[in-house]
């Protein structure tokens, strides 16, 4: 909202206060002041000029050219297109070099063969309103050479206040409702304004009824009968005021309305009587009923929302847009004014439905106080009687609804206040504080009565607390002494989340080196798709930032594919992490809510490895390594990671073949590791030179949370020499690694201290369907040194196991 | 000449002749070694004619002294020689460039949320968790903003059903309420977590960001203790005393309800031309206020074990992500969920 400081000044005294300071001390006790720049630059930059002499252009019959004197020693010549231009009027020149509004530079210019060092302004070219006449006719006694702003006294200072700081206030929608804080802030009166009702004819007042179904919805309605007036251009104090509040004048009578709803905060409307001619009524649209607004459009409607009809026509959505019927023409000269308190949440859902929220919609959704509707209707009708003597009221208003005065009272006990500020005031302090916002006090044994006046009671205060607020806001948030909480000193909870969160996190961007991002937690159509996941249940948002985002993602790792092909272009090793929720809506709580999970996702992504690379190059054996490394870290002991039969479930990224549920020593599986569908890494743009190695991983933190750690047990270094053995196990090629490890410990009978694969060998040298295992052991015992026999021994068993597999051990 | 002789000459030479350590070895062997020529001489003695027999042993056994102390002098020698020469270093070049290690990072959220952790735990606070696909009664109803609240369109919240009983939480203090509902007071938390709007996206907004939600309830609860941990924390975080200023704020579960700015850490109260606070000289950083009856009431409302008269308490509640960018002077706040390891490796 814009607020013009010389309009604040028409209700307080501002003498000696600083636009900045103003803006400053509101920001701090009121409302945040965005802005604060003077008004209208441009005009201090405009000249008072004196036409001296006028002639036709000799090639235009439309131009003119004009010798125009603006103090300087040399008078200018000015080609002007205006038909109002003449010799002795007083206009505003913009001379060479003037920026104007729009970032209109003036320069010399030849027109139509006519030199030309200047331009005569009109209103609009100044921001001033719209042109009637052409160029702006200044008044006589403006003097020729000074600056416009000066000469006409059109100084002022614009506040901009950010309206969502003012949701609550509905008193501070209007100047008026400002002034009065900035009165009490200052503590200067704030200077009485007569909103009575003129005397009015005895005619017969405005008929108006409120539908009984729309009585809570249209409080008050009051309608007033004007005759006589004039539609004509605002005075120049009212365009000016209103320029600088950010609302363009227009004609006399849309400014007064415009005025009155920015001066008090009270939206109101001027019909054209004869339009109304049957009377008000004020009613619930019907189902589906139609009806075209000011601005041409065509609306339909329900019973929710409120209409202001004569002879059941609606001539007005009610709060939010004038009928295109009833509209105000030029020679209309008699009116009815129509002020009216409507239910807030009404005009604001018809307005949204509509499409057409302004500012008198959204003044009215901040539910405003009744007792501005005969306010804003003397305001308005004593302003235009200082504009238009002439016009007169044939009939007292006509003002109905089931509104009445709010009596609200709350009580306030002064220690309340210094308790929760935690400042000494002492009650007179706090008292007049109160008092200077128009609350009114009556104490009685240490406590306040204070009544709430009416254009803080609807909504904005009712509870102590409230009160609490004002007084410590008048007295400045920024004057109460910081000071530190006490407590009783206590361990913070422990959250075994966190910290598992926390572990996991420093493992894997350190010795892991992965990085962690961040994804989000909406899935696009199009990832999903490309996914194969469209079919799983999920959350899904009625309302998406964009088409199609609207899926609420299940688990993490989605996300993380989403995010291969991007960084895979700029490098060839991606490894990354992310430890988020996923949400299921299939299993949802007591109150409907979807069940919660928490996982780490880990994708990693390597160029693919050349024929002759080690078995352990891969991605899937690469990951399956930092899972282990993970899970040992965090005190699970040794994970194992365990096939799955064919017509097992698997995620839609995992290899159908080449994936493994990660399972801890005691079998509980807490996470899946695969290498990437096949089928996916061309809709995830992993072809061509960005063909890649990829195995992804998740890791359930519910289910490592719920896991049992086994104690941890470092192991001892060992008191006798280890003895080094290599073995070679050649086994049908389907045989898992895993099986041959298990036959090696079975065959140590507890001597296996350490087992390392080193090479996997498939070819030559080999039967067909073989392949051959080889591995470092390192045997040890507790109560001695290992001899040859005990080497031997341990090769006879395993041998025999080998045979018994259908495994040979080669020895060599 | 007598062959002893001949074989000391032989030896001797053989010895001087050495310049590498693999030479030595082999001179060792050939006449120290088990099977070497001193061993020769020694066995070939008894056949030896008895008058020269001592003679031969004495020139034996000087010989294999004499060679002995000859390779140890000329294998300091060659070890004196060889480090020299290694320590001439060579055309070394310690510019050239190192073999890259593979890095890995923590996101800077992460690490600046764990800051923010880190000093709030100090100061005695637990931390909280909560959904973020959340009930419209924690998200709304609880926390003092009725079904036609205005200030549920400003949040422009995500809904998750055409009845809007489930909602994207637009912010984390439906935790407060949570956390009232389990908890006996006094207690002090903080509740980090992702919020979710369904605003226009730019440079400072996106539609995914994080919030810090801080509650403190208690008997006795003022405006300065919001103040003074405020401050605290804000001093800890940046390392220095940072100038904050109060003003009135309005979010519909606190009250009174406060903003409260930071002195620009970029321009240092001073504004001017500065991007980041747009010359005001001042940073909004976090809502604030002390908790409003209505919400101590929804939260606590029915236990016999709380008296909700003589509760108090303050929550606040900042964006992270804002902090984050504060704090390493980024200018997008998209980068941060970019997923573009080119931006996020460097944290
Ligand atoms: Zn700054």
């Amino acid at each position: 909202m814009f607020v013009s400081i010389k309009w604040l000044g028409r209700h307080v005294d501002l003498t000696g206060i600083a636009p900045e300071d103003l803006a400053r001390e509101l920001t701090l006790r009121t409302a945040e002041v965005e802005g604060c720049e003077p008004f209208a630059p441009h005009l201090g930059a405009i000249t008072v000029g004196l036409v001296r002499e006028r002639v036709a252009h000799p090639d235009a019959d439309r131009l003119s050219v004009c010798t125009v004197e603006i103090g300087a020693e040399e008078p200018l010549t000015i080609v002007c297109g205006a038909p109002n231009v003449r010799a002795g009027l007083k206009v505003a020149v913009a001379t060479v070099g003037t920026v104007l509004p729009g970032d209109f530079k003036i320069k010399k210019a030849k027109i139509r063969g006519q030199a030309s060092s200047g331009m005569i302004c009109s209103l609009a070219e100044l921001d001033l309103g719209a042109d009637h006449d052409g160029i702006w006719e200044l008044p006589e006694e403006a003097p020729v050479g000074s600056d416009l702003a000066s000469a006409l006294g059109l100084e002022d200072w614009v506040l901009e206040i950010d309206n969502k700081s003012l949701t609550h206030r509905p008193d501070l929608w209007g100047h008026r409702g400002l002034a009065r804080e900035v009165a009490a802030i200052f503590g200067r009166p704030l200077l009485p304004l007569d909103t009575s009702i003129p005397a009015c004819g005895a005619g017969p007042p405005p008929q108006v009824t409120i539908e009984e179904s729309a009585a809570e919805l249209c409080p008050r309605y009051l309608a007033l009968a004007l005759d006589g007036v004039r539609v004509e251009p605002s005075p120049l104090w009212l365009r000016c005021l209103l320029a600088a509040a950010g609302q363009r004048p227009l004609d006399l009578l849309v400014d007064l309305s415009n005025f009155v709803m920015l001066d008090l905060g009270q939206p109101n409307h001027l019909f054209d009587r004869a339009a109304v001619a049957d009377g008000i009524e004020v009613r619930r649209a019907a189902a589906a009923e139609e009806m075209v607004t000011l601005d041409e459009g065509r609306h339909t409607l329900g019973s929710e929302d409120l209409l202001i009809c004569s002879g059941q026509r609606p001539v007005a959505l009610a709060g939010v847009m004038g009928g295109a019927d009833s509209k105000v023409a030029p020679e209309t000269r008699e009116l009815l004014l129509e002020v009216a308190n409507f239910h807030g949440t009404t005009v604001r859902r018809t307005a949204m439905r509509t499409g057409l929220r302004s500012e008198s919609s959204a003044r009215f959704e901040k539910n405003l106080d009744g007792e501005l509707v005969p306010a804003a209707a003397g305001h308005l009708v004593r302003t235009l009687l200082s504009i238009q003597p002439e016009v007169t009221l044939p009939s007292p208003p006509m003002d109905v609804g089931v509104y009445a005065t709010p009596d609200l009272s709350v009580e306030l006990s002064p220690e309340m206040v210094r308790e929760r500020l935690g400042v000494e005031l002492d009650d007179n302090h706090i008292s007049t504080s109160l008092a200077s916002l128009g609350f009114d006090i009556t104490a009685a044994n240490g406590v306040y009565s204070v009544g709430v006046p009416s254009w803080r009671a609807t909504k904005d205060i009712s509870i102590a607390e409230d009160l609490v607020e004002e007084v410590g806001r008048l007295h400045g948030y920024d004057n109460i002494p910081p000071r530190p909480l006490v407590g009783e000193l206590t361990p913070p909870l422990h959250d075994a989340r966190r910290t598992l969160v926390e572990a996991l996190q420093d493992r894997l961007a350190g010795g892991a080196r992965f990085h962690e991002v961040l994804g989000y937690s909406f899935l696009h159509a199009e990832l999903c798709e490309r996914l194969g996941i469209c079919d799983q249940p999920h959350v899904r948002l009625v309302n998406p930032v964009a088409e199609g985002e609207d899926r609420v993602r299940r688990s993490v790792l989605p996300s993380l594919l989403g995010r291969l092909e991007i960084n895979r272009r700029q490098r060839e090793r991606v490894a990354i992490f992310e430890i988020g929720k996923g949400y299921l809506p299939e299993e949802p709580g007591d109150r409907g809510q979807p069940r919660e999970i928490h996982e780490l996702g880990l994708a990693w992504s390597v160029p693919p490895s050349d024929k002759g690379a080690a078995f352990d190059d891969g991605a899937f054996s690469r990951l399956a390594g930092v899972m282990e490394d993970l899970l040992a870290q965090l005190g699970f002991g040794c994970a194992s990671f365990v096939g799955l039969a064919p017509d097992a479930g698997r995620p839609a990224w995992a290899h159908p073949g080449r994936g493994a549920l990660c399972s801890l020593a005691d079998g509980t599986a807490v996470g899946f590791i695969a290498e990437l569908e096949p089928g996916l890494h061309r809709p995830l743009g992993l072809m061509d030179d960005l063909v890649s190695d990829v195995a992804c991983a998740t890791l359930s933190l519910d289910a490592l949370l719920a896991a049992e750690k086994p104690a941890f047990r470092p192991r001892k270094l060992p008191r006798f020499p280890e003895t080094k053995v290599d073995v070679a196990l050649a086994c049908p090629a389907a045989m898992p690694a895993g099986d041959l490890a298990a036959m090696i410990e079975r065959a140590g009978k507890g001597l296996v201290g350490d087992l390392e694969l080193f090479d996997l060998y498939r070819g030559a040298n080999l039967p067909t369907g073989q392949k051959s295992l080889a591995w470092h052991l390192r045997l040890r015992a507790e109560d001695r040194t290992l001899g040859e026999n005990d080497v031997a021994r341990f090769l006879g068993r395993l041998e025999r196991a080998a045979a018994a597999a259908d495994c040979t051990l080669r020895r060599d | 000449m007598e062959a002893h002789a001949e074989l000391r000459d032989e030896a001797l030479a053989r010895l001087a002749a050495c310049t590498e350590l693999a030479e030595l070895r082999s001179v060792e062997k050939d006449y120290l070694g088990p099977e070497g020529a001193i061993g020769a001489l020694l066995a070939s003695i008894p056949s030896l004619p008895k008058e020269e027999r001592p003679k031969v042993g004495a020139a034996a056994n000087r010989l294999k002294k004499e060679l002995e102390a000859g390779l140890d002098k000329a294998r300091g020698e060659l070890e004196t020689a060889r480090v020299a020469a290694e320590r001439a270093g060579g055309d070394f070049d310690p510019s050239l460039p190192p073999r890259r290690a593979a890095r890995g990072s923590l996101h800077p959220l992460t690490k600046v949320r764990r800051e923010v952790e880190r000093i709030f735990s100090s100061m005695g606070y637990d931390i909280a968790d909560g959904p973020e696909v959340e009930l419209d009664y924690y998200n709304f109803q609880a926390l003092n903003i009725p079904v036609d609240h205005p200030s549920r369109e400003m949040q422009d919240t995500f809904y998750c059903d055409e009845e809007h009983h489930l909602v994207m939480r637009t912010q984390t203090s439906p935790v407060q309420i949570r956390v009232m509902e389990q908890r006996q007071p006094p207690f002090r938390l903080i509740a980090p977590g992702r919020v979710f709007r369904n605003e226009e996206q730019d440079a400072t907004h996106n539609h995914t960001f994080h919030q810090v939600e801080g509650l403190v309830v208690g008997e006795g609860i003022q405006v300065g203790h919001l103040t003074g941990t405020l401050k605290g924390f804000l001093a800890e975080l940046f390392q220095r005393q940072v100038q904050v200023r109060l003003r009135p704020g309005y979010f519909p579960f606190v009250e009174p309800g406060f903003e409260l700015d930071v002195a620009c850490p970029f321009c240092d109260e001073k504004g001017g031309t500065c991007r980041v606070c747009k010359g005001v000289g001042w940073v909004e950083f976090c809502g604030c206020g002390l908790v409003h009856p209505e919400v101590l009431a929804a939260g606590f409302g029915g236990r016999d074990d709380v008296d909700l008269d003589k509760l108090t308490g303050f929550a606040f509640g900042f964006g992270l992500d804002r902090l984050v960018m504060l704090r390493y002077g980024l200018d997008d706040i998209r980068n941060l969920m970019g997923g573009d390891l080119r931006f996020l490796e460097q944290f």
